[in-house]
């Protein structure tokens, strides 16, 4: 295989508006998880679920407010991340349009333009709805609107999934490498917390409340610049880190459950270190998917016990800025990060297992 | 070794039929699927009609699951359970770890979700029942189909509008390619839900009478809903196990027009590279290709800019071959429009005969195609091209080959 490589890195988060804010806040150890609380919440509700959200936030200097003003939450996510990500790189993107990608995942970009069509259709009456919201209520508009913004004319891809939506674009980035459909690619994942979305989830008991364990819902966006080696060696691009290995080892449960086998667990964090040339004992840090959920972050700590002995350093990033696909593009960032700052951590196995038994292992190592 | 990559099954829901044979029956009579709109209350809108598929199939799943299912879930399985008997696939006798499931979709159980939104709006929230949203992530129908049949294997679904399927065929064909998968269930479900209608009817991108693609009067869209799954298999394996082979899929090019979140680019340009990147990959020559399965959503920028492309993309050739325009009679199926229209570039290639575009009555000069008017035709075509060109200038464009 094409061998490749991270040459960039970024992250907005709910901690921090790049990556270095977000490291240095998760470093201190603050958490982003709040109450849902303020004038457009309704009162009166039976549960509490708290979400670590974003807050206010401005798109410059990377994009000006004036363009930003009609871009839903995830795409000015998705453009400032974007942009720091190729800074990071030292990426130029001139002469090389056509050979750059940007492969995106989310869970449910675009849900809230998507929820104010459907209120003006349904109080406004449907020929009332506006249209400039309706494109943005596509997932693939944070992409697309990278895409215009930066001028990327290689594949342009969006991939939904519950959970490791990120996890799966960096599966798929390795083959459109492979390929040679582009030599570089914007790889991440952008999604939006939205309040009716969150208040549904709440009914249904599926999120963490003061009474009862569970995910917290979280937001934000990120992206590696995942280059062919060869074509970042010859521009002169600092390595990071390179992706040694992407594995997906999916169990058939119904899509909602979040329930995991620790062996088919470890089955793929073993995968994953095999392909990728990888003893456990090399492994210095591990980002969880620990988000929560009781059956499955017990299943993971049960799995890892199985598989290192003596354990590495683990890092529960979810615990800080809760659950959603950018969080996981989040982790990825930070392991490339970490890798470049300590070459010394060797390896680090970025585990992702989602609702619908979508299980995904990532393993990078220092260049 | 290289892993070329086969179709040994298809499945199809559509307007037109619930199974592949009344579907492509439906198309090669030029019959059209488009009617009143009766899924939800249309009266408001200006346009009125859709392709809607006439009542469900079954799913082929106990009760308790079916009550939980989205019509799109249903119309996938029972489009896969199609596909999956097409391909006389043993799944008992097969490793499920090298079965992989790739889907585009979009609209998935939203349906459901506008049911919980407007409850909760005309009567608060004790009237509206959450779990209506439920069905609303866009990769249900993926995670259901991989539960029904048990398959282990790599798992996506992309979303990237109007060319959702397409491009997860090509994802299907790199799993199988780069030796990931033995075999992926792939292609697409997707189906009408008010917000996609209302959308399209917002930006006038609707026609109010159904649509007439390449025709000189053509307005605007029809939307549609339909389920298409292709079974993706690697060539020596298939052979071996002595399946039917029904065609090749021979390669993709996936772009970014980089222009405009809902126009296409008018030069062509844009989409004459994903043509070439197609051919590129497929190792084709402009001069190889025999048929068009053109995107043609009938709208006036898409038909144009796409006839432009393929100009540019095959040169003087472009205007001798045959080039139909389905969504004349299946509507625009959006996030699965890539798949059903695979389906029947794969059966164009098997049989040799070119479905039409129907309704087609007033040339116009920038639509100089041979659109197969209004009549099916036999053709020799040994190499298909479908394309499929989407709002947010995510473009595909995929290869199909005769065995």
């Amino acid at each position: 295989m094409r061998s490749a490589v991270i040459t960039g890195v970024s992250a907005v988060t709910a901690l921090g508006r790049d990556l270095e804010a977000t490291r240095a806040a998760l470093a201190a150890g603050k958490s982003a998880i709040a109450p849902v609380e303020g004038l457009d919440v309704p009162a009166g509700r039976p549960d509490h679920s708290p979400a670590a959200r974003i807050g206010t936030f401005t798109t410059e200097p990377e994009l000006p407010r004036s363009k930003a003003r009609r871009l839903d939450r995830s795409s000015q996510y998705a453009v400032v991340a974007a942009r720091q990500a190729l800074a990071s790189a030292r990426y130029s993107m001139t002469g090389r349009e056509e050979r750059t990608g940007i492969l995106l995942g989310t869970g449910s970009a675009g849900a809230t333009p998507l929820v104010d069509f459907e209120r003006q259709m349904a109080l406004e009456g449907p020929e009332s709805a506006s249209p400039f919201l309706f494109p943005y209520t596509v997932s693939n508009a944070p992409a697309s609107v990278v895409a215009i913004e930066l001028q990327i004319r290689g594949p342009n891809v969006t991939i939904t999934q519950k959970d490791p939506a990120a996890q799966n674009a960096l599966l798929y980035a390795r083959l459109l490498l492979e390929g040679r459909r582009a030599d570089a690619i914007l790889v991440g994942a952008a999604d939006e917390w939205n309040l009716d979305y969150h208040l549904a989830y709440e009914r249904i008991h599926a999120t963490r409340t003061p009474n009862r364990p569970g995910f917290v819902l979280g937001e934000g966006a990120a992206f590696l610049l995942v280059e062919d080696e060869e074509s970042a060696r010859a521009r002169g691009a600092r390595v990071l880190a390179r992706v040694a290995s992407v594995v997906m080892r999916p169990a058939a449960v119904s899509p909602q459950l979040r329930q995991a086998r620790p062996r088919r667990l470890e089955e793929a964090m073993r995968a994953a270190l095999d392909e990728a040339g990888v003893p456990p004992s090399t492994v210095g840090l591990v980002h969880l998917s620990k988000n929560g959920v009781t059956e499955t972050d017990a299943a993971e700590a049960f799995a890892l016990s199985r598989l290192f002995s003596p354990m590495p350093r683990t890092a529960a990033v979810k615990d800080a800025l809760g659950e959603n696909p950018a969080i996981g593009a989040v982790q990825l960032a930070l392991a490339a990060d970490q890798l470049l700052r300590a070459p010394e951590t060797g390896a680090v196995l970025v585990n992702a297992f989602g609702a619908g038994g979508n299980v995904l292992c990532a393993v990078l190592t220092e260049p | 070794m290289i892993r070329r990559v086969v179709v040994t099954g298809l499945g199809a829901v559509s307007s037109l039929g619930n199974d592949l044979r009344t579907t492509w029956d439906g198309l090669v009579a030029g019959r059209s699927g488009i009617g009143l709109i009766t899924l939800f209350d249309a009266s408001a809108f200006r346009t009125k009609l859709a392709a809607e598929i006439k009542s469900l199939p079954d799913p082929g799943v106990p009760a308790p699951i079916r009550r939980r299912l989205s019509r799109t879930d249903v119309i996938g399985l029972a489009a896969a359970a199609e596909a999956l008997a097409d391909a006389g696939l043993d799944l008992s006798r097969e490793n499920p770890e090298r079965i992989g499931v790739v889907l585009g979709a979009g609209v998935s159980g939203l349906l459901d979700s506008e049911r919980y939104f407007r409850t909760l709006l005309a009567e608060g929230p004790r009237a509206a029942r959450p779990t209506l949203v439920l069905n609303h992530p866009p990769d249900q129908t993926t995670d259901r189909i991989a539960e029904r049949w048990g398959l282990l294997g790599p798992r996506s679904t992309i979303t990237t509008a109007c060319s959702s399927s397409a491009t997860s065929l090509g994802y299907a064909a790199d799993l199988i390619r780069s030796g990931l998968c033995d075999v992926v269930v792939t292609g697409g479900a997707d189906t009408l839900a008010r917000l996609t209608h209302g959308g399209f009817n917002a930006l006038r991108a609707t026609d109010p009478d159904p649509c007439r693609p390449f025709d000189r009067g053509r307005k605007g869209m029809t939307v549609g809903e339909a389920a298409g799954i292709l079974i993706f298999e690697e060539e020596e394996r298939a052979r071996r196990r002595r399946a039917r082979i029904r065609g090749r899929f021979l390669g993709y090019g996936v772009t970014s027009d980089a222009h405009h979140m809902t126009q296409p680019e008018p030069t062509g340009e844009a989409g004459a590279r994903t043509i070439r990147a197609c051919l590129d990959d497929a190792g084709l020559n402009p001069g190889d290709v025999d048929y068009v399965n053109a995107h043609a959503t009938a709208t006036p920028q898409n038909d144009a800019a796409e006839t432009a492309a393929l100009k540019r993309a095959l040169g003087a050739r472009a205007k001798e071959i045959p080039v139909s325009a389905i969504k004349s009679m299946l509507g625009h199926c959006l996030c699965s429009a890539g798949a059903i229209e695979a389906v029947a570039t794969v059966l164009t290639v098997e049989t040799g005969v070119v479905p039409p575009t129907i309704r087609y009555e007033n040339p116009d000069p920038d639509c100089d195609l041979d659109v197969v008017p209004n009549v099916a035709r036999k053709a020799r075509v040994r190499t298909a091209l479908s394309s499929s060109f989407a709002f947010g200038g995510n473009s595909t464009v995929i290869a199909f080959g005769a065995v």
